[in-house]
């Protein structure tokens, strides 16, 4: 863990030196409709830093600008004002795109193709080849678990399959910035809890991860900053414990306390000038930790 | 940086047009050089697209002359069959139009109404006798007329040329048009023997060319032995008699009894090259 | 960071990028199972083959031709239109551009690499047709030559000079080495309103828009110097009417040029500095398309 941070903590703080992974400043999105000269406000004036090294997360409710300023990062999209840039190289510059990968929300990939052959179709696309793909596409494989599915056709792989071999490509190229759309959107929790997983071990490597979503929970459990985005506009940003955190209350857990130890913190608090006890009671898991342990309990009890 | 503060729209149509005036002339060379040469066919006539039905016309438009040609050409072998020589004449005229160096085509027609139309309606008793022979001096005018026409397009073609003689002198009788086709094939690529012999008796059948035909199968007839076929001899034979050619310069007559003995002698109503259903 | 996190290292244009492009566009019109018009195509020539009707050899052979290279020719035309109108927008409807564009591939790598595969196919599906053709023809010409031979010499009236010739007139419309040139010309067409058809699928609404606007112009193109002579005849040289036509030839391609193939067909004897020229003048049409494709694809956003 104290690696992790300190790779972590080196690469925030060397932004000096090498330009953030993604700057958007001012961005500005208009959309032209119909014939009679109407338009749309996509994006108004955002701006946004990610650092490289860090999971980022913009986060807001659906036609809130999310996936227009994802595309406009990964330059399929011209900003109306204002750029987007990917470490420091304008993001529909190609040389910028060899260093970003991108899953789709759904897998937009050729469905006439297996596994195998729509990362090869990709890594060539980025100028790998050879043996080096060859390897390349094996280690994939296994790190998403498709070795058995590689030689089937997209046409028939589950939305878990699609969403693992979307992931596959997108790093097919060992990108330094991964661009993910609702990466666990119609995923089951397992498949959820192993993209999450995913993620922090591309973090571990030193790869950005820039993710759109609007499942908070699972944003809360992997970004380090967090954008929340609202009709185009940029309503707060921040290191995500600094946003959630609830400034001005403090939330401790004990194990194993007695009766005699609760009132005794409860006489406490309420002697201390401007505290007052907020909640008492057991803590709460949550659903899916329930879950994984009654899937993963009943998985051990069979083996 | 300039291309990109110019309309799309604008742009795309300045290039398009462009490219348009340049390439213009080039083409224009170009189609006149393929018409030249024969590799590409000139438009059809006005009258004949008239005639053209819509999926005729279409497929020609389309591109596909060669295809419509062939389909009317079975449609035309249905006409035939069904004995429909107007409408028969009239797919010929179209398929001629659409691919007019195409000599097969040329010689259909004309052995189709100057040989099998003719001879349908000259059995015909379902026909009043002067109908008859108004229809049939119509079929076979007609044949030739279309033999003539497809001689222009393919100025050396043998086969038009047979067909053409063929209609000449079975049906027209017009000996004087049958030898002159023959001595127009004469030194053609592809040009039958017989037809050396075919001009000169011919030509003795048409009034006032005796002595020239006499002349002419003469200088055959001291060829040898290849050119004495009993046709050939009976021919001078007449010809000696008809222009009093004194004895001592006539060919022998056991020449010709004994090639008639021989059996040598066949009718030569039916050139090669066409089969006969 | 990797090595391929440095932005520096990736090539601006690749001709790998359009070849990766192009065999995976080949690979989805394979397993669209487009190539099975084929099988109707092969169908067709042998049944026309076998249809015996009383004629010479010749016309025979020459009908056979005629038929089998004119459907090549619908069926590479056709199915350039087709399967190039439905390439682009089912990348967009499906939004497998999305990914493509995202990684380092420039947009005209991306139109060229289409194109390219369309004409990998149609190359490849014209050269079975060929051979199918070929073999027909090969076939019943070598039985119109024995057959007539035979008869020509049993008949004991013609000379070996006589039937040689008969021989050499049928062997004229049978199968020949610059027949190959008529499938070139095919070929050729077929690319040229493949790349009016790219141009138009860019900023097309549908796929079936494009289908049909590429045929309409594939008509006109082809008809415009037939029909315009005949439209003027008969408007008596109206000025407006001669205007529309000259507005016409400049604006679209003059596809009956390549019916050369047709004089080829018919037994004319080939003029290879002309197919030359019209090899430039392909080119011409396919970059001019191409830039054209790119003008309007290169800001379109997704």
């Amino acid at each position: 863990m104290e690696k992790i941070h300190t790779t972590r903590e080196r690469e925030t703080q060397s932004g000096g030196k090498n330009p953030p992974a993604v700057e958007v400043k001012n961005l500005t999105k208009i959309f032209s409709t119909g014939m009679r000269r109407d338009y749309v406000v996509a994006i108004d004036n955002l701006s946004l830093t990610v650092k490289a090294g860090e999971v980022y997360g913009l986060i807001g409710p659906n036609g809130s600008g999310k996936s227009t300023t994802m595309k406009v990062v990964l330059g399929l999209m011209a900003p109306s004002q204002g750029f987007a840039r990917v470490f420091g190289l304008e993001s529909g510059d190609i040389r910028a795109k060899n260093v970003t990968g991108f899953l789709p929300e759904n897998p937009y990939f050729y469905k006439h193709l297996t596994g195998a052959e729509t990362l090869r179709f990709y890594g060539k696309l980025c100028g790998m080849h050879g043996a080096a793909l060859r390897d390349r596409i094996q280690e994939l494989l296994e790190l998403v678990s498709l070795q058995k599915a590689a030689d089937r056709r997209l046409s028939g792989y589950s939305k878990g399959m699609l969403q693992r071999i979307g992931l596959a490509q997108a790093l097919v190229q060992r990108p330094g910035l991964l661009v993910l759309d609702e990466p666990t959107a119609g995923v089951d929790p397992v498949g959820s809890r192993e993209i999450r997983d995913l993620i922090f071990g591309l973090r571990n490597e030193g790869i950005t991860v820039f993710l759109c979503s609007h499942l908070l929970e699972q944003v809360q459990e992997v970004c380090d900053r967090v954008g929340i985005i609202f009709e185009g506009r940029m309503r707060r940003e921040g290191a995500l414990d600094e946003l959630i955190s609830i400034a001005d209350q403090t939330a401790l857990t004990i194990q194993s306390a007695s009766p005699a130890l609760l009132e005794q913190i409860q006489n406490l608090v309420s002697h201390e000038k401007g505290a007052s006890m907020v909640e008492l009671g057991h803590p709460r898991t949550t659903l899916e930790d329930l879950f994984l342990k009654i899937v993963k309990g009943g998985k051990t009890s069979d083996e | 940086m300039f291309f990109r503060k110019i309309p799309r729209p604008l742009l795309i149509l300045v290039i398009l047009v462009g490219f348009g005036l340049l390439r213009g002339p080039f083409e224009d060379g170009l189609r006149r050089r393929f018409i030249e040469e024969r590799l590409l066919l000139p438009p059809p006539g006005h009258t004949v697209m008239q005639q053209m039905g819509q999926s005729a016309l279409m497929g020609t438009l389309g591109g596909l002359r060669s295809l419509v040609a062939t389909f009317l050409v079975l449609k035309a072998f249905d006409q035939f069959s069904h004995k429909e020589w107007e409408d028969l004449r009239r797919t010929y005229i179209i398929i001629t139009n659409l691919e007019p160096r195409d000599e097969t085509h040329w010689v259909s027609v004309v052995w189709h109404l100057g040989i099998n139309a003719t001879a349908s309606v000259e059995f015909n008793e379902s026909i009043p006798p002067f109908e008859r022979q108004r229809l049939f001096t119509e079929y076979a005018t007609e044949a030739v007329r279309l033999g003539e026409s497809g001689l222009k397009q393919i100025p050396d073609s043998v086969a038009i040329r047979k067909q053409l003689a063929e209609v000449y002198r079975e049906k027209l009788k017009d000996y004087c048009a049958a030898a002159r086709v023959y001595k127009e094939m004469l030194g053609l690529p592809g040009c039958p023997g017989y037809a050396l012999r075919f001009y000169g008796y011919f030509l003795a059948d048409c009034p006032g060319n005796e002595r020239k035909a006499y002349d002419y199968l003469m200088n055959l007839y001291r060829q040898g032995e290849k050119q004495r076929l009993p046709t050939l001899l009976i021919k001078i034979k007449k010809l000696e008699t008809a222009l009093n050619i004194p004895f001592s310069k006539r060919i022998p007559d056991e020449q010709v009894s004994r090639r008639s003995k021989k059996g040598n002698f066949k009718t030569q109503s039916n050139p090669p090259g066409i089969r006969i259903p | 960071m990797s090595e391929a996190m440095k932005p520096g290292k990736v090539r601006l244009f690749t001709l790998e990028r359009i070849w990766t492009i192009a065999t995976s566009t080949v690979t989805q019109l394979i397993r669209m199972r487009t190539f099975y018009f084929l099988l109707s195509f092969a169908g067709l020539v042998i049944a026309i083959g076998n249809l015996n009707i009383p004629d010479t050899p010749a016309k025979e052979l020459s009908m056979i031709k005629k038929v089998s290279f004119g459907t090549m020719d619908l069926f590479a035309w056709l199915f350039a239109i087709v399967s190039t109108a439905l390439l682009i927008p089912r990348d967009i409807e499906d939004r497998t551009l999305y990914t493509i564009l995202s990684k380092p591939v420039r947009r005209i790598e991306y139109l060229a690499g289409k194109l390219c595969g369309v004409l990998i196919v149609i190359g490849i599906s014209l050269l079975v047709m060929f051979a199918v053709c070929g073999t027909m023809i090969s076939f019943r010409e070598a039985g119109f030559v024995k057959n007539e031979r035979n008869t020509m010499v049993k008949d004991g009236r013609y000379s070996d000079q006589e039937i040689d010739q008969q021989i050499a007139l049928i062997s004229k419309h049978g199968m020949r080495p610059e027949l190959g040139i008529a499938v070139a010309a095919s070929f050729m067409k077929a690319a040229v309103i493949a790349s009016v058809t790219i141009f138009l699928s860019t900023f097309a609404s549908s796929s079936l828009f494009t289908i049909i606007i590429s045929i309409l112009i594939f008509l006109i193109g082809h008809a415009h110097a037939m029909a315009s002579s005949f439209w003027l005849y008969h408007s008596g040289d109206n000025v407006v009417i001669r205007q529309l036509f000259k507005i016409v030839k400049i604006l679209i391609p003059d596809f009956q040029l390549y019916s050369f193939s047709e004089g080829i067909v018919l037994a004319e004897p080939v003029v290879y500095s002309l197919v030359g020229q019209m090899v430039l003048v392909t080119i011409g049409y396919l970059t001019v398309f191409l830039l054209l494709s790119l003008l309007v694809f290169i800001d379109k956003e997704f």
